[in-house]
């Protein structure tokens, strides 16, 4: 396998880095989670990928095809994507509230209404 | 609500189609790509259109919060019957073999049932995640 061959890889990698320097580098809440949807689809590609098998069909026995891809990441990610939709409802429900009890979805703005905060006391 | 009158009118003659491809891809799952857990967001992301364009109220009034919560644990009954009814029929839970003269007519209607029950859970929940997230200052307000 050449270097081009591992593309997939190369495509999963490109998505779990630049999801990770948003969720590190961006202030704003709401672009964090984001980022954190980008990082889980890179995760998805990772599994799903290998799993594919070239000239291969979804495994329903017919009698025209002998190649299936393996179903089981698939399933795997079914439950992945259903956990990471939660994860983004749970996220945002906070940033709600966050954003209720401050007035804003910055980073540096809610650290800074927490340390002023601090000092008042 | 938006007073564009084309978003409006352009929302009303999408609408119909989004909702015919949920059920194509709800059907096409037996055999390729799609199924409930698609087909349930797309019949969502239909309804969640029709609130972005003609307001909240307006979808609450097609869409109920009582039959959005039914839906929720009416798909989870479903899916749970299936499996229920193969053990009444003299399986296994979930067994499809039985729920038809032969087996490959029985996965059929098997999966068929699993289906619905998936869509209607799932459109269920995502609407009660977006009533709950764009109604939450107007409960508040009410309450």
């Amino acid at each position: 396998m050449t270097l081009a061959g591992h593309y997939s890889y190369w495509v999963t990698m490109f998505l779990m880095i630049s999801g990770l320097y948003i969720v590190i580098a961006r202030g704003n809440l709401v672009k964090k989670l984001i980022g954190l949807g980008i990082f889980q689809t890179s995760v998805y590609l990772l599994y799903i990928a290998p799993g594919k098998l070239i000239g291969g069909t979804a495994p329903i026995v017919a009698a025209s095809f002998s190649t299936y891809s393996n179903p089981l990441p698939h399933v795997l990610i079914l439950t992945a994507i259903v956990v990471g939709v939660a994860t983004l409802a749970l996220g945002l429900a906070i940033v709600v509230r966050i954003r209720e009890a401050y007035g804003s979805i910055e980073e540096d703005e809610i650290l800074e209404k927490d340390q002023a905060g601090e000092d008042g006391r | 609500m938006i007073r564009d009158l084309v978003l409006r009118v352009i929302a009303k003659l999408l609408i119909p189609f989004v909702l015919l491809f949920a059920l194509y891809v709800q059907f096409h799952g037996d055999f390729g790509p799609g199924g409930g857990f698609q087909a349930g967001v797309i019949t969502a992301a239909a309804v969640i259109f029709y609130a972005i364009i003609f307001g909240l109220p307006a979808a609450r009034r097609f869409a109920p919060d009582w039959i959005i919560e039914s839906m929720v644990s009416a798909g989870v009954l479903i899916f749970g019957g299936v499996g229920v009814l193969g053990i009444v029929l003299g399986g296994n839970y979930l067994d499809y073999f039985v729920l038809a003269h032969d087996t490959v007519h029985g996965q059929e209607r098997g999966i068929f049932w699993v289906e619905v029950g998936v869509a209607v859970t799932v459109s269920g929940v995502m609407l009660k995640i977006f009533y709950m997230f764009a109604g939450r200052r107007r409960d508040l307000d009410q309450a």
